[in-house]
């Protein structure tokens, strides 16, 4: 019944998503919009499997994005390669990052895991801006314009972004609902509540973190090939920033719901748009401001509810005949 | 090569007392409320801001004025502990990260809208001047600093073991349920222990402005150095942070001699990263 239920609705809701970007101006700013928050949201959803699913709160995810941005771009620039297929090089090589993270960070718990993630994401965006002869440098680097067409992933319209973006979050909450509801998924949720009793049990903890934490890395690296595609050019403090991608993405899967299915999007929708809003409306009033009120807003949705909106529009459901939330 | 290494090691001395100044202020407020906050480095901007106010209005010294910048951050601390950080004391660790993250992001671009993003510097008459120890150079305002960064350190160690709030505060951290049925007030304490710490940080960065420039985002330079310290030293751990600070300062000193400027925070992080996988009680053992 209740899975009946999830499915017609996601159904409903990719329906939408399909018809929606022929509301609005094939080019315009608001398919950008909307670009952005799908893109976004699956970055939020990658995220989940580390953040969520083993609750372990990574702030370096910009780490693998960076490198599934610089991966591919490289490729497309010196060897002229498809980014479909820089994409899987991105991919493999933002799970090698996150393997290679978790043998020192496995062990570490809560606040230590944050930080050690933090400035592993830091190490790449110093290394990228000083190794000028590979990366560019801060300078950044600029897809190499040429005809539109599927094959090197470049599209004349904004809509066909889009749609890639739609693809890449469908696929990544797939990848995210089967680990939840598959046996990694309650192993996870085993260390999550308790990792000695996990232990004891036979779950093999150390094991099944990392093979979160690859999975997790290679969907974001892959995630990054798609926005450098989408954007033209990046920078180091672009794709490694931590406020912009990695705290970000965290920040939009607390404010949806950690954990659950849908947090991600919920988030992204409420984020992205609100973050362009107060960019739109304060940007020329002075430098700053927009951001000033989007600190505010994140301290305020903390005191406020710190299991996301997520729980919010849940508690206020359960008020209503019982029906359960979005799951823990 | 012996010289000049042996300089770095005097100037990065120096410069690490600063940076165990404060990076103590961190480690305080973690040892006292389990805490960790990712705003602290935004309480060294603002430290700075007041002491280059009072230098360019009243024409106070900057290592005077570290004095009122202690009083001032450590007022705003104790009213943002009172009125929002207080409320997720007992919030998982997720909720904490986030709301000091937010209040990162607030106190930067607050900084931002008040004064712009221009780089502002004091000049004292010290400001270059550096005395000849046979073939060594030792800098002035690197001195007085790291003096005053002594200091300050010696009188935080008279407040936590010579004095009843010290005690107190102590009792608050190992068992706040104790504490409290001995009639320990242990919210206005708490708040009292998070205003110290973030005056201290900023005293610290008053006490830097002879020789550094203040900006809105300076902050951001600081933070992975003060948790790199603070976590060398042991989280929470007072005695830990002075020797990690000195620690981080030899390290960054020393190995500019070698690398190009924009390697050393690299040097920093990786150091940072080694000691959380190996060490995440800190080099010298666990605090708490």
């Amino acid at each position: 019944m209740k899975r009946a239920r999830n499915l017609l609705v996601a159904g409903a809701g990719l329906a939408l998503a399909l018809i929606l970007p022929m509301a609005v101006d094939a080019n315009g700013y608001a398919v950008r919009v909307l670009t952005l928050v799908l893109l976004f949201a699956a970055m939020a959803q990658a995220w989940n499997i580390v953040g969520g699913l083993a609750s372990q709160m990574s702030l370096g995810h910009a780490a693998f994005f960076g490198l599934g941005a610089y991966t591919s771009t490289l490729l497309l620039i010196h060897f002229g390669l498809s980014p479909w297929i820089g994409m899987i090089a991105s991919a493999l090589v933002g799970g090698a990052a996150a393997f290679a993270l978790s043998l020192p960070t496995m062990r570490l718990k809560g606040h230590y895991f944050a930080l050690a993630t933090l400035a592993f994401a830091e190490v790449f965006r110093v290394a990228a801006n000083a190794w000028s002869s590979l990366t560019g440098g801060p300078v950044g680097l600029s897809i190499p314009y040429g005809e539109p067409s599927f094959l090197m992933m470049q599209f004349q319209d904004t809509r066909s972004y889009y749609y890639l973006a739609l693809s890449a979050f469908a696929v990544v909450t797939v990848v995210f609902a089967a680990i939840k509801f598959s046996s990694l998924g309650y192993r996870l949720r085993a260390i999550r509540e308790n990792q000695a009793a996990a232990e004891v049990v036979g779950v093999q903890t150390t094991k099944v973190k990392i093979q979160a934490a690859v999975i997790s890395g290679c969907l974001t690296a892959a995630l990054g090939t798609i926005y450098a595609q989408l954007n033209f050019f990046f920078d180091p403090d672009s794709v490694f920033a931590a406020l912009q991608i990695s705290i970000r993405v965290a920040l939009i899967t607390i404010v949806g719901g950690i954990g659950t299915v849908v947090g991600p999007l919920v988030g992204a929708v409420f984020i992205i748009p609100l973050e362009e809003l107060t960019n739109v409306l304060f940007a020329d009033k002075a430098a700053g401001l927009s951001q000033l009120v989007y600190g505010l807003l994140l301290i305020v949705i903390v005191l406020i509810q710190p299991r996301g909106l997520a729980a919010l529009v849940g508690s206020a459901l359960a008020r209503r005949p019982k029906t359960s939330g979005a799951g823990t | 090569m012996m010289v000049s290494f042996i300089q770095a090691l005097l100037d990065g001395l120096m410069v690490g007392g600063v940076y165990a100044v404060i990076s103590i202020g961190l480690t305080l407020v973690f040892g006292i409320m389990g805490i960790v906050n990712f705003a602290q480095a935004e309480f060294l901007m603002i430290g700075m801001f007041v002491a280059y106010f009072l230098w360019s209005v009243l024409g106070l010294d900057p290592l005077v004025g570290s004095f009122v910048a202690f009083a001032v951050v450590g007022a705003l601390g104790y009213v943002l502990q009172r009125t929002i950080i207080k409320r997720v004391l007992k919030a998982p660790a997720v909720a904490q990260v986030f709301l000091t993250v937010g209040l990162l992001i607030v106190l930067e671009n607050g900084a931002l809208l008040a004064f712009g993003s221009q780089l502002r510097s004091v000049s004292v008459s010290y400001q270059t001047l550096s005395w000849k120890l046979g073939p060594f150079f030792i800098s002035v305002p690197y001195l007085a600093a790291f003096a005053m960064s002594v200091l300050s350190g010696l009188a935080l160690w008279l407040f936590l073991n010579r004095s009843w709030f010290g005690w107190a505060m102590r009792s608050t951290a190992q068992d706040p349920m104790a504490a409290q049925l001995i009639g320990i007030n242990t919210d206005r304490l708490r708040a009292i222990a998070f205003g110290v710490g973030v005056g201290l940080t900023a005293f610290g960065g008053a006490v830097v402005l002879p020789y550094l420039s203040v900006f809105p985002t300076i902050g951001g330079q600081f933070i992975v150095l003060m948790f790199t310290v603070a976590v060398l030293g042991g989280l929470g751990s007072v005695a830990g942070a002075v020797v990690g600070g000195l620690a981080v300062g030899v390290i960054t000193s020393v190995s500019a001699l070698f690398l190009p400027v924009q390697l050393q925070n690299l040097v920093l992080f990786l150091v940072f990263i080694a000691v959380l996988a190996f060490r995440p009680d800190g080099l010298i053992g666990s605090a708490r």
